[in-house]
């Protein structure tokens, strides 16, 4: 067999053009989400350590580091959200005799869907924990 | 053919992906609010989440939001680095991704499944 032909590629191939540069920030979201999961694991484990450990990360967590790493999460887990939710019309394609959805209203259902259970949850915590403040 | 990891790391990339995308910017928005939540009465606000906890149901949602998201940001970071020519092999690379997030993934299930009475 033949020497196959290997193209070279610079590091800085993704600098160049708005659309890479796009691309590695979606990626890029992952570093910001990843941390916060490891923040909600510590939230985990000082709950296994008891009432007082957990008390105090819960004040842990008004520290300006936390919450500017809440921030970045934050910003990163909507651009996440927009950017995942414009990719699933690419790869859930119903289009058969029976059955045929249109990529826009796929993407539509599935924005909808986000947005409520997103607000959803939000809405859910705020009640419990005011509902578990008034008793 | 040598069976590939792939299927196995992309399926979870891509429950976690979904997972994140539904949820993550409403759970983020809820743990930065929490300690202000539960100001008023901080130890109703831990008998709740212990509520959660200690229920089978409660476990499996707080393993999903944690194992499912762990995977995929792991997944992105190492095909990331990748992107990036990072100048190192790329199994031990590989294995350090996918086997941190399974380590991480298997010491939440322990805390939940031995440290939190049911």
């Amino acid at each position: 067999m033949r020497k196959p032909y290997v193209q070279r590629q610079r590091a800085d191939w993704w600098l160049r053009n708005p659309a890479y540069r796009r691309y590695m920030l979606r990626e890029a979201t992952a570093l910001p989400l990843f941390l916060y999961t490891l923040l909600l694991m510590s939230g985990l484990y000082q709950f296994t350590r008891g009432e007082a450990a957990f008390l105090a990360w819960l004040e842990l967590l008004r520290s300006p580091w936390l919450l500017a790493l809440h921030g970045l999460a934050l910003a990163a887990a909507l651009f996440h959200a927009v950017t995942w939710i414009a990719l699933v019309p690419k790869i859930l394609v119903i289009d058969t005799d029976r059955l045929r959805v249109s990529p826009g209203a796929i993407k539509r259902a599935h924005q909808l869907g986000a947005v409520v259970c997103n607000i959803g949850l939000l809405l859910l915590v705020v009640v419990l924990l005011s509902n578990a403040g008034g008793h | 053919m040598r069976r590939s990891h792939e299927p196995i790391a992309w399926s979870l990339f891509g429950a976690g992906g979904m997972l994140l995308a539904f949820i993550g910017p409403g759970l983020v928005l809820s743990t930065a609010l929490l300690p202000w939540l539960a100001a008023e009465n901080p130890a109703a606000a831990h008998a709740a989440i212990g509520a959660l906890l200690a229920h089978p149901l409660g476990k499996l949602l707080v393993l999903a939001c944690i194992a499912l998201p762990l995977f995929h940001t792991l997944h992105r970071i190492c095909h990331g680095l990748d992107d990036l020519h990072l100048p190192a092999p790329r199994l031990p690379l590989q294995l350090l991704c996918y086997g941190g997030a399974t380590l991480l993934c298997a010491v939440t299930a322990w805390w939940l499944l031995t440290s939190i009475p049911a």
